[in-house]
C-alpha cells in the first residue's frame, strides 16, 4: 500500500468552505498536508458590464463577514473612477464604520471562532467546542462577547441601516450624516467594548503563559509581512501607504496602493481556487508574506491610541522588538487591533467633523480607473476596476485579504500535521490509520488563527463530512474513517 | 454566520432546540439518525455543495433555505451570464496580478463548478428565507417557530429579499 | 353621466367611461398595478391589476376595463391572488432581478412591493439565467434591461406625454426588448433627456446616475418647488438629503408642467460644475481678497453714496431674471428708486417682454392666453420659436398633440428642429416674416372666413399670396392652404418667441395679432396667441421696468445681481471698463474675477420666491437647500445695503406685479 491521505472537510469554524488533505506515509508520518480552498465564485468575470457604482453594493456580497470592507474599497476605487475624492467628513464617517466592522469581526473570531479552542481546550468534546458550549461553560463572558459583537454592528447599522451589506458608501462621500444622538450612542457603548476586550486580553495572556510550548511549536515560520501604515508608520486599518517588510524586520518597499501590481503578483496552484500572492521583486516563494492583526503589528512602530499602544509594546516585547512569527499570536494581536478600533472610534467621534452635513463630493470627472484598498480584518484588500468613459465595468481585478496569507496558511498546516500527527496516526480497523479528533482540530486551529475568510475568493458555508480517507497511489480510496 | 447576528437571542435558541452541525460548531454534518431541521445558506455552485444539498434534504425532515443565495442564486448566479471556462480564466489566468503560473485549478481534491443554482432547483425545499442577509428578526422567528414546531410565515416586516 | 357599480360589496358611483381601478381608487380600493400610471393611457399589460366580475367567465384587467351599471367586481378573492402570484411568477422568471443590490431594493421597487404583498418567499420558476444587456451611453441614465419587466411605461410616456417617440419596442413575446429608436445605444438616439421615463419606471430598469444609492425615498426629503430653467415655470419636487440636491422630480400634481420636465430643468442643475462662493470678496491692491459682510458692504455703500441721484453718470445696475419676484422688486426700488439711477434693467435688456409689453400696455388688456391651450389645440402656428431647443415642456404638448391629427405649422427663416415636424414648414427670406403673416390674413379675408374684420383692412389688399410668395420665397400655395387651415381650426394656438421681435420692432407681433384677431383669436375676453418669454421671472422684470436695453456711456459704477446666472462674456466685456463693479452671485465667473466686490448669494434652490411665469401665473419657489454659512439672501443683501444708505425698502413686490401691464395673474 503506498501513500494515504487524511482529507478534513469542511474546516469549521472559519468563514467560507476549505479542507485540508493529510498525506501520509506508509510508515504513518506526516508527508505534505494541503490546505484547498474549494470554491470559485467569479466576481473578477460576471461584474463586467455593470456600472461602477454599483459596485459598493455588489461587492460586499462576496461574503457576510466583512462586508463593509468590500464596501469601502469598491467605494475607493468608484471616487476614483469618478474622479470624486470625498470631503474629509465622509472619509471619517467611512473609517467610523470600518472600525465598527474590526470591532464585529475581531471580537466574534476571538470569542466564538477561536474562544472554543482557547477557553475549552483543543481536546474538548467537537460536540461542545463552540459558542454553544462556550455558552454554557461561562455565560457572563459569553454574554459579553455576544455584546461586544453587536457593538460594532450598531455602529455600522447606525450608518448604513442595516448590519450586514450596509447601504452608505457611495462614489464621491457617504449618503448619511451622523446625529448626534447616533454619536452619543456609539461614545456610551465603547465603554463597556474596551472592557470586554480587556477580559479577552487577559485571557490571551493567561492562555499564553500556559500554552508557550504549544505557542512555541505551532506553525512558527519566517516570511514578510505587509500592511498600511500611516505616514508615522503607525498602525493604519483605513487609508494610507503600502509597506512590506522582510522576515527580520527591514523595510523593503513603501508605495500607495494604487501601484500593487508593480509589487505584488500572484501564483495559481493547481491544487486551491485561492491564488498566493508574493512579492514581485523577491519571486516565488522567497516573496512570500504575512497580512492581518500579525501581519499589521510587525509592520507597524507603534500604534496611535494609548491603551492599545501600551498592549502594542508589551506584544512587541515578546520578541525584543523583531517580526513574531508564532501563528497562535494571531489571536494576541486581533485582540490589540479590536482595542484600537474602539479607541479609534471614540477619536473618531470627537473629531468636530464628524457630524457635518459634508459628505458628498458631488464634482464628476471620469477618470476610468480606480483602485481601492483597504486594512479588511484578515488583511489588505484590493479592488481594482477599469470602466468605459460611461463607468460600465470592463475588467475587474480583487486581490482579498485571506489571499495574501494563503501561504502562510498552507505552511502552517503543513508544519502543525508534521509536529503534531507524525507518529500519532495509529492503526485502525481498515488498512489505514486513525488519529485522534484533537490533532486534528490542531491543523485546522492553524488555519482558524488566520480567521480566513474565504468566501472572500470561493464561496459560502458549507457542511461536509470530517473525513480520513486513505488512497492508494493511483487515487483509489482504500478505506474512509469518520472523525472520532 | 449572519446567524450570529441574532445576538443574546441565540442563546434561547440554544435552550429551544439542540444545534447539530454548523459553520460555529464542529460536527461537519448533520447526524446521520436524522435531524428535525435541516438549514441550507448559499448557492448551489459546484459538485460538493449539491452532494451536502441532497445529503441534507435526506437527513432533514423539513429543509430550509436561508438567505437570498440559497433561495434564489443570489449575486453569485451573475456567473450564469458567462461561461464558466471564461470565469475561470479571468480569475486565474488573465488576471493583472496574476503571474506566468496562470492556470485553471483542476486538482481532483477541488470541488467542480457548475451552473448557479437556487437550493430548490436542486432538492425540495420546504421553508424559504430570503434575505440579502435575512435580518436577525426574520431569522430569530423563523428559527424560533421552527424550535417549536410550527411553520414560520413571512409577511411584512418579515418578508424582504435585499 | 354617471354609472353605479358594486366593489367589494361596497357601492361605488362614478362618471361613465371610469376604468374598475379608477373607480376602486375612488372608494379606498387598493388594487396592485404595475404597468398603470394615473398619467398613462391604461396598457393593460402586466395583468396584476386583475378582478372577478360576476357574469364574467374569466378575470378581467381592472385598468382597461370601463364600470358600468350593476357590475359588481371582487377585487381580492383565492383567485385573483393566485393570478397575481402567477403573473409575479412569469415576470420574475423573465429576467435577473438581483434584488440585492438593485438601488430601487428596499420600499421604492414596485415589482418588489408586489410580491411582498402577495407573500412571496421565492420565485416558483427559476430565470432561465440569459443575460440583457446594460446601456449605459446615456449620459443621465443607465438602462439595465435585466431589470425590465416589459410594462411600457417608459414608452408610453416617451410618447403620450412628450411626443418624443424615441423608447420602443421590438420583437415580439419572449424576446421584446426595449430599444431607442430602431436598437441603437440610448445615448446616440433620438432621446431628448426628459426623464419622463426615469420618472416613470416601477423598477430599478432605468435609474439616474447621480442619485443612485443615494438613499430610499423613505430616506430623502422632497419639497415641491419650481423650476427656474425657463419662463414656463415647472412645477419640480427638489430630492434632498442632508442639504444635498440628489434629483429633481416632475411634479405630478403641478398645473403647468403636469410631471413633465425637460434636461434642463431635471438633469442640467445636478451638472453644475462651476465653483461656488463662499465669502464676500474685496479688490484690494489689485486682487480679490476675503472680507467680512460688513468690510464688504461698507465699500459698496461708500462707493454708492456718492452716486445717489446721478442719473445717467451714476451707478447702472442690472439683475438677472432668475431672481424671484421679492429680489427683482428690493433691486428695483433700491437702485431705481432710490438712488434715482435711470439704468436699471434685467440681464435681458427687455428681449422677450418689451415689444409685447408695450403692445399689451397700448391695448389695455392682456394679449396673451395659456399654456393649456397647447395640449387641446387642433392647430399650432409656432413663429420664430424652437420648442425643441428651448421651452421644451411646451415642445412637448404640441410634438404630443401632432399625433392626434393636430397640424403644426413652422414660419421661421432660421434652422429650427419644430420645421422637421411641421406640416407645413415656411421658411420665409430674413426680414419678410411680417409680409408672409399679412398674407396670410389678406387669404383668410378674402375666402370670406374672417371672424373679425381688421381695422385697416385697406392696408391687406396688396399682400396677394403670388405677390408676397415672390418676396418671401414661400410658395403662393402654401400660403393659401395655411390660411385656410388656420381659418378653419377649431382651436388654433400662434406660438412666438423673441426673435419676432428683433430690434424691438412691434411690427411683427403686430401681424400676429391681426392674424390671431382675424381667425377670432384675440379679443377682450381670450386670446390664443402665446409668447415665450426667456427665462423664469422675465415677466416679472418687465412689470417692474427692468426691460431696458443696458447703455453703460458715463456709468461710474455698475451693481450686477446674477445670482446664479451664467453671463456671456459679452456682457463681461461690457462692463470691463466701469470704474466700480460689484458682483452679487452664487459662482466665479469671469465676471467676478474682474469685480472691485463680490458678495455671495443663495442659489436657486436656496431661495424661495416667487415667479411669474410666460401666461401670468404666479408660482412660489420653496426653498430645498439651506445656504451654506456665510451665504445670504438677494433681498437681504438689498436691505443691508440701502439701510446703510438711509433708505427703506418695502415689500409691495406683488401689487406692483400687474401695474404696468394687466395680467390674468394665475
Amino acid at each position: 500500500m503506498g501513500k494515504q491521505k487524511v482529507t478534513i472537510e469542511p474546516v469549521t469554524r472559519i468563514e467560507g468552505h476549505a479542507k485540508v488533505t493529510i498525506h501520509l506515509n506508509n510508515d504513518g508520518t506526516v508527508d505534505h498536508a494541503f490546505f484547498h480552498v474549494n470554491e470559485f465564485r467569479g466576481f473578477e468575470k460576471f461584474c463586467e458590464g455593470r456600472m461602477y457604482f454599483e459596485m459598493p453594493s455588489i461587492t460586499p456580497r462576496i461574503c457576510g463577514i466583512c462586508p463593509v470592507s468590500h464596501h469601502l474599497a469598491a467605494a475607493k476605487a468608484s471616487d476614483q473612477i469618478q474622479g470624486s475624492p470625498p470631503p474629509r467628513p465622509a472619509n471619517l464617517l467611512r473609517e467610523l464604520m470600518h472600525m465598527g466592522q474590526i470591532i464585529q469581526s475581531h471580537g466574534m473570531h476571538f470569542f466564538e471562532l477561536a474562544g472554543p479552542d482557547l477557553i475549552l481546550g483543543f481536546d474538548a468534546d467537537p460536540a461542545i467546542r463552540n459558542v454553544v458550549g462556550l455558552i454554557q461553560a461561562n455565560p457572563e463572558l459569553a454574554v459579553k462577547a455576544v455584546q461586544l459583537r453587536k457593538y460594532g454592528q450598531e455602529i455600522i447599522r447606525l450608518l448604513g441601516g442595516r448590519k450586514i451589506h450596509p447601504n452608505f458608501a457611495v462614489p464621491g462621500g457617504v449618503n448619511k450624516a451622523l446625529t448626534s444622538a447616533e454619536r452619543d450612542t456609539i461614545l456610551a457603548g465603547s465603554v463597556e467594548a474596551i472592557a470586554t476586550i480587556q477580559i479577552g486580553l487577559a485571557i490571551m495572556k493567561d492562555w499564553a503563559a500556559k500554552n508557550m510550548e504549544d505557542i512555541n511549536k505551532f506553525a512558527v515560520f519566517p516570511t514578510g509581512y505587509f500592511s498600511l501604515v500611516t505616514s508615522t508608520g503607525s498602525l493604519e486599518l483605513y487609508d494610507g501607504d503600502c509597506k512590506l517588510i522582510d522576515q527580520f524586520g527591514q523595510p523593503l518597499e513603501q508605495f500607495n496602493g494604487r501601484q500593487y501590481l508593480n509589487y505584488i503578483a500572484e501564483r495559481v496552484e493547481d491544487w486551491s481556487y485561492l491564488k498566493f500572492p508574493y512579492y514581485k521583486k523577491m519571486g516565488w516563494p522567497g516573496g512570500v508574506y504575512r497580512v492581518g492583526p500579525l501581519g499589521r503589528l510587525n509592520v507597524a512602530k507603534q500604534i496611535d491610541t494609548p491603551l492599545a499602544n501600551e498592549e502594542f509594546k508589551v506584544f512587541k516585547s515578546l520578541s525584543g522588538g523583531k517580526p513574531i512569527e508564532n501563528t497562535l499570536y494571531y489571536h494576541y494581536a486581533r485582540l490589540i487591533e479590536a482595542l484600537f478600533g474602539v479607541e479609534q472610534v471614540r477619536v473618531l467621534l470627537d473629531d468636530p467633523d464628524i457630524m457635518s452635513q459634508e459628505i458628498l463630493n458631488t464634482k464628476r470627472d471620469m477618470t476610468g480607473e480606480g483602485v481601492g484598498v483597504i486594512e479588511a480584518p484578515r488583511g489588505t484588500l484590493f479592488h481594482h476596476y477599469w470602466t468605459n468613459d460611461k463607468g460600465q465595468l470592463e475588467r475587474v481585478n480583487m486581490i482579498v485579504a485571506t489571499g495574501h496569507n494563503n501561504y502562510a496558511m498552507s505552511t502552517a498546516v503543513d508544519s502543525v500535521a508534521k509536529t503534531y500527527i507524525n507518529g500519532q496516526a495509529t492503526h485502525g480497523n481498515g488498512n489505514g490509520y486513525h488519529i485522534k479528533e484533537g490533532l486534528l482540530n490542531r491543523v485546522e486551529a492553524a488555519i482558524r488563527a488566520y480567521d480566513p475568510c474565504l468566501s472572500c475568493s470561493t464561496h459560502a458555508i458549507g457542511q461536509m463530512p470530517m473525513i480520513i480517507e486513505m488512497v492508494d497511489p493511483s487515487g483509489l480510496v482504500v478505506d474512509r474513517l469518520q472523525r472520532d | 454566520m449572519s446567524l450570529l447576528d441574532i445576538d443574546e437571542r441565540i442563546i434561547k435558541i440554544a435552550e429551544l432546540a439542540d444545534i447539530r452541525a454548523t459553520p460555529i460548531t464542529d460536527l461537519k454534518e448533520p447526524d446521520e439518525s436524522g435531524v428535525e431541521v435541516g438549514i441550507l445558506s448559499g448557492a448551489i455552485n459546484n459538485t460538493a455543495n449539491e452532494e451536502v444539498a441532497k445529503r441534507m434534504r435526506e437527513r432533514s425532515k423539513i429543509l430550509v433555505a436561508l438567505g437570498d443565495c440559497a433561495v434564489f442564486g443570489g449575486v453569485v448566479a451573475m456567473r450564469n451570464f458567462f461561461k464558466l471556462e471564461d470565469a475561470l480564466r479571468r480569475a486565474y489566468v488573465q488576471t493583472e496580478s496574476t503571474d506566468e503560473s496562470g492556470k485553471v485549478p483542476k486538482s481532483p481534491e477541488l470541488a467542480v463548478p457548475t451552473k448557479v443554482r437556487a437550493v430548490s432547483e436542486v432538492v425540495n425545499v420546504d421553508i424559504f428565507v430570503p434575505g440579502c442577509p435575512p435580518e436577525a428578526d426574520v431569522i430569530f422567528h423563523a428559527l424560533s417557530e421552527l424550535a417549536q414546531g410550527r411553520t414560520p410565515e413571512l409577511k411584512g416586516d418579515l418578508l424582504h429579499w435585499h | 353621466m354617471t354609472v353605479k357599480l358594486t366593489i367589494n360589496d361596497k357601492e361605488v358611483t362614478v362618471p361613465v367611461g371610469t376604468t374598475v381601478l379608477r373607480a376602486a381608487e375612488s372608494a379606498g380600493i387598493t388594487i396592485p398595478t404595475l404597468c398603470d400610471h394615473p398619467n398613462l393611457t391604461p396598457y393593460g399589460g402586466c395583468r396584476l391589476c386583475v378582478v372577478e366580475v360576476k357574469g364574467a367567465r374569466t378575470l378581467q384587467p381592472s385598468c382597461t376595463l370601463p364600470a358600468s351599471n350593476g357590475m359588481v367586481v371582487q377585487t381580492d378573492t383565492p383567485q385573483t391572488r393566485e393570478a397575481r402570484k402567477f403573473v409575479l411568477t412569469l415576470l420574475f422568471s423573465e429576467r435577473n432581478h438581483f434584488c440585492m443590490y438593485c438601488q430601487m431594493s428596499g420600499g421604492d421597487c414596485e415589482l418588489q412591493n408586489s410580491a411582498y404583498c402577495e407573500g412571496m418567499t421565492n420565485w416558483p420558476l427559476p430565470p432561465n439565467w440569459q443575460p440583457y444587456p446594460v446601456d449605459a451611453s446615456h449620459p443621465h441614465m443607465v438602462l439595465d434591461h435585466n431589470r425590465c419587466i416589459l410594462c411600457r411605461r417608459c414608452v408610453r410616456a416617451c410618447g403620450e406625454l412628450t411626443g418624443n417617440f424615441t423608447l420602443g419596442l421590438q420583437e415580439r413575446g419572449a424576446d421584446t426588448i426595449l430599444v431607442a429608436d430602431l436598437n441603437v445605444p440610448w445615448g446616440e438616439s433620438t432621446c431628448v433627456s426628459c426623464g419622463s421615463c426615469l420618472q416613470v419606471c416601477p423598477t430599478g430598469a432605468i435609474i439616474d446616475r447621480v442619485s443612485a444609492y443615494q438613499g430610499r425615498q423613505a430616506d430623502v426629503q422632497q419639497v415641491s418647488s419650481i423650476c427656474v430653467g425657463c419662463s414656463v415655470g415647472c412645477g419640480i419636487e427638489l430630492v434632498v438629503r442632508h442639504n444635498t440636491l440628489l434629483r429633481i422630480d416632475g411634479d405630478w400634481q403641478a398645473p403647468v408642467n403636469e410631471g413633465l420636465l425637460c434636461e434642463v430643468g431635471r438633469f442640467m442643475p445636478l451638472e453644475d460644475k462651476r465653483e461656488r462662493l463662499l465669502t464676500p470678496l474685496v479688490r484690494k491692491d489689485g486682487a480679490l481678497q476675503a472680507a467680512t459682510w460688513d468690510e464688504a458692504i461698507g465699500h459698496v455703500v461708500n462707493k454708492l453714496k456718492p452716486l445717489a441721484g446721478e442719473n445717467g453718470h451714476g451707478v447702472a445696475a442690472l439683475a438677472s431674471t432668475r431672481l424671484p419676484a421679492e429680489a427683482l422688486y428690493s433691486f428695483k426700488q433700491l437702485f431705481a428708486d432710490k438712488l434715482g439711477s435711470g439704468m436699471v434693467t434685467s440681464i435681458e435688456e427687455g428681449a422677450t417682454t418689451a415689444v409685447s409689453g408695450q403692445l399689451a400696455q397700448s391695448a389695455g388688456q392682456p394679449i396673451e392666453g395659456d399654456l393649456n391651450m397647447l395640449k387641446t389645440a387642433d392647430c399650432v402656428v409656432a413663429l420664430g420659436v424652437d420648442l425643441i431647443g428651448n421651452h421644451q415642456v411646451a415642445g412637448f404638448f404640441v410634438k404630443r398633440a401632432l399625433p392626434n391629427g393636430t397640424k403644426l405649422v413652422v414660419i421661421d427663416p432660421f434652422e429650427n428642429a419644430l420645421h422637421d415636424l411641421a406640416d407645413y414648414s415656411l421658411r420665409p427670406q430674413q426680414g419678410t416674416d411680417f409680409d408672409l403673416l399679412q398674407a396670410i390674413t389678406a387669404h383668410i379675408i378674402a375666402l370670406g372666413l374672417a371672424k373679425h374684420e381688421p381695422a385697416h383692412l385697406a392696408d391687406l389688399a396688396s399682400y396677394t399670396a403670388e405677390e408676397v410668395s415672390r418676396i418671401t420665397s414661400v410658395p403662393a400655395e402654401t400660403i393659401k392652404v395655411v390660411g385656410q387651415l388656420l381659418a378653419t381650426a377649431t382651436r388654433p394656438v400662434l406660438v412666438y418667441g423673441r426673435s419676432v421681435m428683433r430690434g424691438g420692432s412691434t411690427k411683427v407681433l403686430q401681424a400676429i395679432l391681426e392674424l390671431a384677431r382675424t381667425i377670432g383669436g384675440l379679443d377682450a375676453e381670450h386670446s390664443r396667441v402665446l409668447g415665450l418669454k426667456g427665462r423664469a421671472n422675465s415677466s416679472a422684470a418687465y412689470q417692474y421696468d427692468l426691460d431696458k436695453p443696458l447703455s453703460l456711456k458715463g456709468q461710474q459704477a455698475i451693481y450686477l445681481a446674477l445670482g446664479d446666472d451664467q453671463p456671456g462674456q459679452r456682457l463681461a466685456e461690457r462692463v470691463q471698463n466701469i470704474p466700480f463693479k460689484v458682483v452679487q452671485a452664487c459662482y466665479s465667473s469671469p465676471i467676478t474675477a474682474m469685480a472691485d466686490v463680490v458678495l455671495p448669494t443663495e442659489m436657486w434652490a436656496e431661495q424661495a420666491g416667487h415667479y411669474l411665469n410666460l401666461e401670468g401665473r404666479l408660482q412660489q419657489a420653496r426653498a430645498g437647500l439651506t445656504p451654506p454659512e456665510n451665504i445670504r439672501s438677494h433681498v437681504a443683501v438689498f436691505q443691508t445695503i440701502a439701510t446703510q444708505l438711509g433708505f427703506s425698502l418695502d415689500d409691495n413686490w406683488q401689487p406692483e406685479l400687474s401695474k404696468r401691464v394687466p395680467i390674468n395673474l394665475i
